[in-house]
């Protein structure tokens, strides 16, 4: 397979996945964004972008923020839509960020440490709260609190990212995206 | 400086409104016409009463009649704005109230009101009390463990009924809160920036401390944070990266002193072995140059409002620069943006949000965080300007 397209819901993930895709994915194979507007709209267009979907030799991504939804409801409901638009030639994958993107970041404080280049935070990784990032209420506000509000989505992702760690990551659902995108690309 | 809130009475469009709660970074969004540019003159017409007077402030604005509510000629303008300051070295709620009146085809200040709490619990007490040119403030502010009738107050008279008690006793150290808040009005950034004035090469002489409300010592501020020191050369440095990412081609900016003592900007084309001087470069990329010089200032004004900031540049360089302008308000100034971009809007909290509704010729403000069912959509997932630009803001689009 030679080109991997992401279906996302907001420009930070592209910035987190462009700092990590570089180490997972295999030379041949280039990553390509689809960045929506938000869940309606990600949710709204998947169908139409899947079935009229025109060069061959591709698999999908589609990535989007739990948020306060049931998680396996709204990956249910986003394989649903990809099943609707289904051709069979086109590999899909489903991926829920737990809650939020910035589960993956608190799941590895070190890469914050190094990316924003603040320090005293890897030694917090062991506390309650960041063993199991994933079952934080709001990430993105627990990281910007223990930044001091440093953090911005988008610049904070682009240089945090490249310091991620890809097998030594708290976050659960950090880890079943890359297994996911490892799965697709050597299947092919 | 943070402005908790902000009321406004017969201030054109504005005939009764109130802004509670105000963020750090507020974003307005509304139709052509229902005030947005209104809102951000309130900042440029205290700075203006302040810096001058009032009634040339006034005069400035197309006179009386153009600034009260149509129909309320006969009535108060009132601004009254409430904020957190420091006055020796205590973090207060101040709240400061300005009516004006017109007497006679002269407006005067009817009433000025400096007023805070000096304990955790107590009525506010009045430190500046003025009406018509004459009034008392307090002196000795500072001793805070006095009660309110052993406060000294002096009566003061101002040479004029339309000059503010905030400029006339402002002056002196000894009437601290309005001397503070001086300072601060005096710091406000209302931006009217003007790429033609930004453009050329200006005159080398003199110290650019802050980017100009028009922008036209762009050359100035550059080559200060150039050459000023290593840190601000970090910051310059930092800038530059910045814009590599965001605009193609650019490879490095640098200011260069001319033969006949001026200032210009060349930027770098790295296909290309001869820079470009800044006149002839691209709206959107010295308008790009600017913002990072505003938002990466290593000392941010107190208040910064910026219209309409996407013009000119492209759409998805738009969700940074909102991440920049909240970066600023978390530095310490606080930071009012209108705004008629979807993608702008995107990048904001729901929190941040404020839309103008005009009704019977005057405007309304409505709370983003107040509408039950935009809160729900975003705790789902959505983006504000995707909400906005789908009809979820009530009452927002032009009927």
């Amino acid at each position: 397979m030679r080109r991997l397209i992401f279906l996302l819901e907001e420009p930070s993930a592209e910035a987190m996945l462009r700092g990590v895709l570089p180490r997972i994915l295999p030379e041949d194979c280039s990553p390509e964004f689809k960045v929506f507007e938000g869940k309606q709209d990600l949710e709204r267009r998947l169908t139409r972008v899947l079935k009229a979907w025109r060069t061959p030799d591709c698999a999908f991504v589609v990535l989007r923020d739990q948020d306060s939804g049931d998680c396996h409801r709204i990956k249910h409901r986003l394989v649903e839509l990809c099943r609707q638009s289904w051709r069979g030639d086109l590999p899909v994958v489903v991926r829920i960020a737990c809650r939020e993107l910035e589960s993956f970041y608190l799941g590895d404080l070190s890469a914050v440490e190094q990316g924003l280049g603040v320090s005293g935070l890897a030694g917090k990784q062991d506390s309650r709260k960041f063993r199991e990032p994933d079952k934080l209420g709001s990430p993105s506000r627990e990281l910007e609190r223990l930044t001091n509000g440093l953090y911005g989505k988008v610049a904070g992702s682009r240089a945090i990212a490249p310091h991620l760690s890809l097998n030594d990551n708290r976050s659960h659902s950090f880890r079943v995206l890359v297994a996911g995108i490892r799965k697709l690309t050597e299947a092919s | 400086m943070q402005i908790e809130s902000i009321r406004l009475k017969n201030f054109k469009v504005f005939q009764d409104i109130t802004l509670s709660d105000i963020p750090p970074f507020c974003v307005i969004v509304g139709a052509n016409g229902t005030g947005k540019s209104t809102l951000f003159q309130v900042f440029g017409f205290l700075k203006d009463c302040l810096t001058y007077n009032v009634g040339a402030a006034v005069q400035s604005r197309g006179g009386w009649h153009e600034l009260v509510s149509r129909g309320h000629e006969h009535e108060h303008i009132l601004i009254e704005l409430q904020f957190r300051l420091e006055i020796s070295k205590v973090q207060r709620l101040v709240t400061y109230s300005l009516e004006l009146a017109s007497r006679d085809n002269r407006v005067a200040v009817a009433r000025e009101i400096l007023r805070y709490k000096r304990g955790a619990s107590g009525s506010p007490y009045h430190f500046i009390d003025f009406a018509f040119g004459q009034g008392k403030a307090v002196v000795n502010e500072d001793d805070f463990n006095k009660t309110e009738e052993e406060l000294t107050k002096e009566a003061q008279n101002l040479d004029k009924p339309d000059i503010l008690a905030i400029k006339g006793l402002g002056q002196f150290q000894k009437f601290k809160a309005a001397n503070a808040f001086r300072q601060l009005i005096e710091n406000w950034h209302v931006s009217d920036f003007h790429i033609n004035l930004a453009r050329g090469s200006k005159d080398a002489a003199g110290y650019a401390d802050h980017l100009s409300v028009s922008g036209d010592n762009l050359q100035l501020v550059a080559n200060r944070l150039y050459t000023e020191s290593t840190q601000s050369r970090g910051i310059f440095d930092k800038i530059i990266e910045l814009m590599k990412k965001r605009v193609p081609g650019i490879s490095g900016i640098e200011p260069e002193p001319t033969k006949d003592g001026r200032l210009l900007l060349k930027f770098q084309d790295g296909s290309f072995k001869d820079p470009f001087i800044d006149k002839y470069v691209s709206d959107g990329t010295i308008k790009m140059f600017a913002y990072l010089l505003l938002l990466h200032d290593p000392a941010p004004h107190p208040l910064l409002c910026v219209e309409e900031p996407e013009n000119q540049l492209y759409p998805k360089l738009l969700w940074e620069l909102a991440e920049e302008f909240r970066g600023y308000a978390n530095r310490g100034g606080q930071v009012f943006v209108s705004t008629h971009s979807p993608d702008f809007l995107n990048a904001t909290r729901i929190e941040e949000v404020f839309w103008l509704v005009k009704q019977d010729g005057f405007t309304q403000v409505r709370r983003a965080r107040d509408d039950e069912q935009l809160a729900a959509y975003m705790a789902e997932g959505d983006q504000m300007g995707y909400l906005w630009k789908h009809g979820f803001f009530p009452e927002v689009d032009p009927q």
